[in-house]
């Protein structure tokens, strides 16, 4: 009886559509060259794409390889892709060599002890958020399937002109009639 | 008790500050997690096919209010899938975050100091694998807006871990935790870290409880200068036992370890390089359980400086990392002439420092070490019970629309009988994985995976030789759906269930932003599964699983 009812409430929450109740945490890490990195800094310039990823997520690389360009072609508009590695001691010693080798120019830092993972209710990987120059999270993405990079792009864009995250879930609702 | 009243400390300090705030100035959010797990089928143990059914879900809630954050996980398992059930809140806290640098937390958390040789506190449920502290971290970490370029980072934790041996999950050993950390930057390029912990064990085995008391000191160092990087760390174990009738004399276990990784990355390549040298517990082949109380402790996790496979058939015979007793490494490199092309390329090599001979030629076996002046190398003899591992890889981006990666793994793993050398295990794979995808839209994707593995096992009673197949096809919409149908051979006399063949099919939907629903149907093979070097056995299953993850 039990169970039944936890289905069923969950199924219902299901239904619902949600706003975004995750939160907007601030952090500072260190990237690559030991240099501090902060979110509140970066979103002064723009909006901010976090992404969380490690070396051993194959999705993950695929949506790092597709952002790229993405990054490179907003990035003078103030934009920013952020990747917040999540290798623990395992693999976390390529990680430099991983991302020098990709040529990837984006900032990257290394969130080892995981709590900014755990800050932004990270469940899995890969995991990303948009949150736009007023600390709002506009957009949410568990798992990568090729082609979302589409999708993002227009939340990107949407992002720069000062869209709020409900006229985003609509133009995207719109798009994908 | 000492956790109550800190809570109790935290919250008054911040109704104290808040009293001070007019309600406009209160910052309140909150989110939520639900993971819910089902699955009605078959379990295998051996050829023996056993109902089974479980029930899982975790609820992890929190509320922030201006710096205060109040967690609470709620966890209903009835019944788990691996381990026992449990039914209400399962973790609690509450932190503070100060701007200028000081959290303090109280309650259940998890906590890595560095690269986890001292102290590596993580969750696995897949394994059943838990080493949370349930106590307090108090953390200063100087803040980024100084100019002076010093860095400081201080913690103390203090608490107690209840360790479920995953193995065997009616057994609990207890560990009341001391630790200290420091943390100095004097300049960017260059790191020093000290880490001690103190604690005091109670560890359970045959009704009576073994105490242990151990102290373990990590001095670390980084250089990260340029495109250089150079990460050292050495750590001291001592573990006295206290004795009683399983160890009747009193014993101090004294072991160490080493650990070195070297990376070099300029745009185009990279080049990494680890080293250990794990010495936490060498003893006689005789003396190797698991529960043994002069092992590496539960919460210590060094790195395991092996190739980490992500394919179905290289990664179901995984090399098992003894911690207690292993030396080896591996190197890494990555070239990727434009952005399309890349290759990569891997070594990893381990062994035991010692082999061991029994100088009683009587029937009592009596083992003494055979000492070598390099056991600081691994060994490539059977008697070392040696691991080696290549891996090749090529992945090319052909257009916007093909792509393509091919791989070569030879893996090679002994596990040496002492008593019987002929009856060792001698594991020999070679894998070729493939993968291509084709994407006939932006939205529209299929992809292709196929690996053949050629395997031998010496200690086969059949056919020693046989070869495992791996097929899966996956048709993607994005953003919304996965669905991906994938079989599995095998023509291995011995596997221990007597079937040859596999078929799963499972669907991934992304009902919105928060919401993910799957569930699969067919059978699993089953397998070794590892996380940081910790393995566990899971049984292959026949039925169907479900799972929702939820976001809020």
């Amino acid at each position: 009886m039990k169970k039944t009812a936890l289905a069923f409430l969950l199924i219902l929450f299901l239904c619902v559509n949600s706003a975004y109740s995750q939160y907007y945490v601030d952090f500072t890490k260190p990237d690559l060259d030991g240099n501090d990195v902060s979110l509140s800094k970066l979103l002064e310039k723009g909006p901010v794409m976090i992404s969380f990823w490690a070396t051993w997520c194959s999705p993950c690389k695929e949506e790092m390889k597709k952002m790229h360009p993405i990054y490179e072609k907003y990035k003078d508009q103030g934009f920013t892709y952020l990747a917040v590695n999540q290798d623990n001691q395992k693999s976390i010693s390529k990680v430099k060599s991983f991302i020098n080798a990709n040529g990837y120019t984006f900032p990257v830092v290394l969130d080892l002890d995981k709590h900014v993972f755990e800050d932004y209710n990270g469940v899995g990987l890969p995991y990303s958020l948009i949150i736009d120059k007023n600390k709002n999270i506009i957009a949410k993405h568990l798992g990568y399937i090729t082609g979302d990079e589409v999708m993002i792009e227009k939340e990107i864009k949407d992002a720069l002109s000062g869209k709020d995250s409900k006229e985003i879930n609509k133009d995207i609702k719109e798009e994908s009639k | 008790m000492l956790i109550k009243f800190l809570f109790l400390i935290i919250i008054l300090s911040s109704s104290v500050s808040y009293g001070q705030l007019s309600l406009k100035d209160l910052r309140v959010n909150a989110a939520v997690n639900n993971l819910l797990r089902y699955g009605n089928g078959y379990q295998y143990t051996g050829s023996i096919k056993n109902p089974k059914e479980y029930f899982e879900n975790l609820t992890d809630a929190k509320i922030k209010i201006n710096d205060v954050e109040f967690g609470i996980r709620y966890e209903l398992s009835d019944s788990i899938e691996y381990g026992l059930n449990f039914k209400g809140i399962a973790k609690r806290y509450i932190e503070y975050d100060h701007k200028y640098g000081i959290s303090v937390r109280a309650g259940n958390f998890w906590e890595v100091i560095s690269r986890g040789n001292s102290l590596n506190l993580f969750e696995d449920r897949t394994l059943y694998y838990d080493t949370g502290i349930d106590g307090v971290r108090l953390t200063y970490e100087s803040v980024s807006e100084n100019t002076n370029p010093l860095k400081i980072k201080a913690q103390i934790i203090g608490g107690n871990i209840n360790f479920r041996d995953y193995l065997n999950p009616e057994r609990i050993e207890n560990y009341k935790l001391r630790n200290f950390y420091l943390r100095v930057t004097p300049l960017k390029p260059i790191t020093f870290g000290y880490n001690y912990v103190h604690s005091n064990g109670e560890l359970p085995e045959e009704g009576i409880v073994t105490l242990v008391k151990s102290d373990v000191n990590e001095g670390i160092l980084n250089i990260n200068y340029s495109d250089f990087q150079f990460y050292t760390s050495y750590v001291y174990k001592s573990s006295v036992i206290t004795p009683n009738e399983i160890y009747p004399t009193p014993s101090t276990a004294n072991g160490d370890a080493l650990y070195n990784s070297l990376s070099y990355s300029k745009d185009k390549f990279g080049l990494t390089m680890e080293y250990k040298n794990y010495r936490f517990d060498v003893t006689l082949p005789d003396n190797r359980s698991n529960t043994r109380p002069s092992r590496m402790l539960p919460y210590q996790n060094p790195p395991t400086a092996q190739f980490e496979n992500n394919t179905v058939l290289t990664s179901r015979n995984p090399h098992v990392v003894d911690f207690n007793d292993e030396v080896g490494g591996q190197i890494n490199f990555i070239y990727a002439p434009n952005d399309k092309l890349s290759f990569e390329l891997n070594g990893s090599i381990a062994s035991k420092h010692y082999q061991y001979e029994d100088i009683d030629t009587s029937s009592v076996i009596n083992y003494q070490r055979i000492e070598r002046g390099n056991s600081w190398l691994p060994d490539m003899s059977n008697a070392f019970s040696p691991f080696w591992e290549i891996y090749l890889q090529a992945e090319n981006y052909y257009s916007d629309r093909l792509y393509g990666k091919l791989a070569l793994v030879f893996q090679n793993n002994v596990v040496y009988n002492q008593i019987i050398p002929s009856s060792s295990e001698i594991i020999k794979t070679m894998t070729v994985p493939l993968e291509v995808k084709y994407s006939f839209t932006n939205k529209y994707t299929l992809t292709f995976v196929n690996e053949t593995q050629w395997a031998s096992n010496s200690i086969n009673i059949g056919d020693k030789n046989y070869i495992n197949q791996y097929n899966s096809l996956t048709y993607s919409i994005s953003p919304i759906l996965n669905f991906t149908v994938s079989s599995e051979f095998t023509n291995n006399e011995d596997e221990p269930t007597g079937k040859k063949s596999w078929f799963t099919g499972d669907v991934s939907y992304k009902l919105n932003e928060s919401n993910t629903f799957g569930v699969s149907y067919g059978s699993e093979r089953g397998g070794l599964k590892c996380t940081n070097g910790i393995c566990r056995f899971v049984q292959p299953f026949e039925g169907f699983r479900v799972l929702i993850a939820t976001q809020y």
